[in-house]
């Protein structure tokens, strides 16, 4: 089949978003998954069928979304409403759009590199954490079931 | 003045620490927080913290015995909505700053009543996006609709407003540019958001008489 000349294409627009905490891994089609939940249930069926919704890629710390133009702020404040990734909590935040990917690809900043400590103990639990520059350690609680995860600053941790 | 976040809940009411909600509140363009029964207050990463106070309970005596004993701790003392008689009374009473938790207050629960004397005695009403956010459903319907009437009345009344994440987690936390797409939901517009971000400053210092020094 011959493919539509670009004055017929419909016009799209692509969403970068950031993903926090940047280093969980989500898979492409997971994300999918809960930005179209997050349409329906916010949106409903008739509107979230008009926005074309697709994500793009999803890397660490940021992913793509395509939708139809002029439909970007409902499929932007669709996204503000993710709460859980595959059971996984995590928070998109928005950045930008643009008409092309290229120009949102320079959005995208380089993440910021951690490294992981042991054996850290609050309140009597025992707990793993990752430090980033910037002050930030995110701990883990140890154990199988219902990893606790908190978000600390070095100067509240006296780590050093 | 900066935009302010006018509730979070930081470590051990939530899983964040104050200092790392402060750091990320800075990274989503917000200028200052209050922060619920908060330890510190002042700058911290170049984000306002002030400390605020949240009377949970359903009788007006007990509020009017809890500000005259948190007044002197706290920046701001916030009470959270009852029925329409409760919500009423507290609208009426000078030393509470702000009105929150409307989107999961009984029916009738804010009326034209509620709006005039919240009008009055320059009380705001909170507007909490944690439910637009986390629930789904009736639930959040529910809220809607209720952000909808306390919308209509502000338009009429002129009560201020507030904007709140509830945030227990850094992970709750939006940027101004989130809010004013999750305020659009209901309607709000983007002046009215920016408005209500800054409403905290002037609960703060309310505009009294031209006095000469």
């Amino acid at each position: 089949m011959k493919p539509r000349p670009p004055t017929l294409r419909e016009k799209r627009r692509y969403i970068l978003a950031r993903i926090v905490p940047h280093y969980r891994r989500i898979e492409a089609r997971q994300m999918y998954i809960a930005a179209f939940e997050a349409l329906t249930s916010l949106w409903g069926d008739a509107r979230a069928s008009e926005l074309q919704m697709a994500v793009i890629s999803c890397e660490p710390g940021h992913c793509i979304v395509r939708c139809r133009r002029n439909t970007e702020a409902l499929v932007e404040t669709a996204l503000s409403t993710i709460t859980d990734v595959d059971g996984d909590r995590v928070a998109l935040h928005p950045i930008a759009t643009s008409g092309t990917l290229h120009a949102l690809r320079k959005h995208i900043r380089p993440l910021p590199e951690g490294h992981t400590v042991d054996g850290m103990d609050i309140d009597g639990r025992e707990y793993a954490g990752i430090l980033f520059m910037r002050q930030k350690v995110d701990l883990y609680a140890k154990g199988i079931k219902n990893q606790e995860t908190l978000y600390f600053t070095r100067d509240e941790m006296e780590v050093d | 003045m900066g935009c302010t976040d006018a509730c979070v809940f930081p470590y051990p009411h939530g899983d964040t620490s104050l200092r790392r909600l402060c750091l990320e509140a800075r990274n989503l363009g917000l200028d200052s927080i209050v922060c619920i029964d908060a330890v510190e207050r002042g700058q911290i990463h170049d984000v306002l913290v002030r400390r605020g106070v949240i009377i949970e309970t359903g009788s007006m005596q007990e509020v009017v015995a809890r500000v005259k004993k948190e007044q002197r701790t706290a920046d701001l003392i916030l009470v959270r909505a009852g029925d329409g008689a409760f919500n009423r009374a507290a609208l009426s009473y000078r030393g509470v700053h702000i009105l929150r938790g409307l989107g999961s207050a009984p029916k009738r629960a804010f009326d034209q009543v509620s709006a005039k004397n919240a009008a009055d005695k320059g009380i705001a009403i909170d507007i909490d996006f944690f439910p637009l956010i986390h629930q789904r459903g009736a639930s959040r319907q529910k809220a809607l609709r209720c952000y909808r009437d306390v919308l209509r009345l502000h338009r009429k009344f002129s009560f201020p407003l507030t904007i709140s994440s509830g945030a227990r987690s850094l992970l709750d936390l939006r940027s101004v540019r989130e809010i004013t797409r999750l305020c659009a939901v209901f309607g709000m517009e983007p002046h009215e958001v920016e408005d209500a971000l800054f409403t905290v400053d002037a609960l703060l210092e309310p505009a009294g008489p031209v006095e000469v020094i």
